[in-house]
């Protein structure tokens, strides 16, 4: 095992921008390999326990195990505008922080759905709005602080939006979800699927199929 | 075979992860007077109560050091007919190996004191201190059991 200073990942190994580059890199490929960067991390470890640490632990053990029900569905909740709403887990790629990305409007483009064209990882998407496409309406305009851009993949590729706010992602049992009301499913442009209830929330199911169907009948 | 690494002071041990249900933090533990002064307490888990034998104290006379790899292995153990838990805690609790069944021998020699110790694990040049748990409750059978101790079903 090489004996090395105490965070040589950082200075010498793949962290680290200056030369030279440590000679174990070779033998091991990259630092989490290295025996140096595990002991490292077991060392943390090692550190006293914070105050009340023992207590919280022991309420925690004591508390019965909640069993979930078989069958629940993974549901990413987020938040556009006023209106809280979900997807299936599955549906989606990854979840951004905006501030560092840059978009692209396009000339000649009518449809408010589409909005431009981002960068994402070196690969340019397509950037809509889908509170354009749902037809949410504008509550205040103030700046949100927890802003995110959602990549949703399907099977025609992926879509990026924003989002004012991501709950979290969440197993939901099919069983609490509620038909949407007759005369909101029959509109048209309608992609609720179901919907619940979730911390006093009235959470909006999108049909995800539906709505990437519709996003790309938008944009065409 | 899956085993578990764990430290007691400077010395590695092993245990086998087959009986083991849970490895939860180190909590707060009733303590019981007139006991022996290896059994740490109690504590309830999941609304069974646990009893938690401290093995560095069992072993090194010593307590465990409070930190954050310091842990307690629950694991289950036959009494007469039920299945029963008992917290095992112990230092630096935070590897497990994959090891061939033969990688682990039984030297002749036995002690009479600590039966449950005496198996070694060869890893590469290294020995480690095997500890049996069909042994090891029975060395501890006498520290207070609580009478309405449920009996556990393993799921």
């Amino acid at each position: 095992m090489p004996v090395e200073s105490k965070n040589c990942w950082k200075e010498k190994g793949v962290w680290g921008h200056g030369s030279p580059k440590c000679e174990y890199l070779e033998e091991v490929i990259h630092c989490r390999n290295c025996d140096v960067f595990h002991q490292a991390g077991r060392s943390l470890l090692e550190c006293e326990l914070p105050e009340d640490y023992m207590q919280e632990w022991a309420d925690l053990m004591a508390a019965k195990k909640i069993e979930e029900q078989a069958g629940a569905l993974s549901v990413v909740i987020f938040r556009i505008k006023t209106e809280w709403l979900a997807m299936r887990t599955k549906a989606l790629s990854a979840i951004i922080d905006s501030e560092e990305l840059r978009t692209h409007s396009l000339p000649h483009r009518k449809s408010p759905v589409l909005m431009g064209i981002i960068n994402i990882n070196g690969e340019i998407q397509l950037y809509i709005s889908l509170h354009k496409l749902l037809g949410i309406e504008t509550g205040d305009q103030r700046q949100e602080m927890h802003q995110r851009m959602i990549v949703a993949n399907s099977s025609g590729g992926k879509w990026v939006f924003p989002v004012n706010e991501i709950f979290g992602i969440y197993r939901i049992h099919p069983e609490y979800f509620q038909n949407v009301p007759v005369t909101v499913a029959k509109s048209q442009n309608t992609f609720t699927q179901s919907i619940f209830h979730f911390k006093k929330m009235q959470v909006a199911f999108l049909d995800d199929e539906l709505l990437f169907y519709g996003l790309t009948r938008s944009v065409q | 075979m899956l085993i578990l690494l764990f430290y007691i002071g400077d010395v590695l041990y092993s245990i086998n992860c087959e009986k083991i249900r849970e490895i939860v933090p180190v909590v707060k533990l009733k303590k019981v007077p007139q006991s022996p002064d290896f059994f740490a307490g109690y504590f309830n888990f999941r609304g069974i109560i646990a009893p938690v034998v401290d093995l560095c104290r069992l072993i090194q006379n010593r307590d465990c050091q409070p930190r954050l790899s310091t842990r307690i292995i629950l694991v289950d153990y036959q009494f007469e007919t039920e299945t029963r838990i008992l917290g095992l805690m112990a230092e630096r609790i935070t590897d497990i190996i994959k090891k061939p069944e033969k990688a682990l021998i039984m030297p002749d020699i036995r002690s009479k004191e600590a039966p449950y110790l005496g198996g070694i694990i060869m890893q590469e040049e290294e020995m480690i201190q095997y500890i049996d748990l069909t042994k090891l409750p029975a060395c501890v059978d006498f520290m207070p059991i609580p009478n309405n101790t449920v009996p556990v079903k393993r799921d």
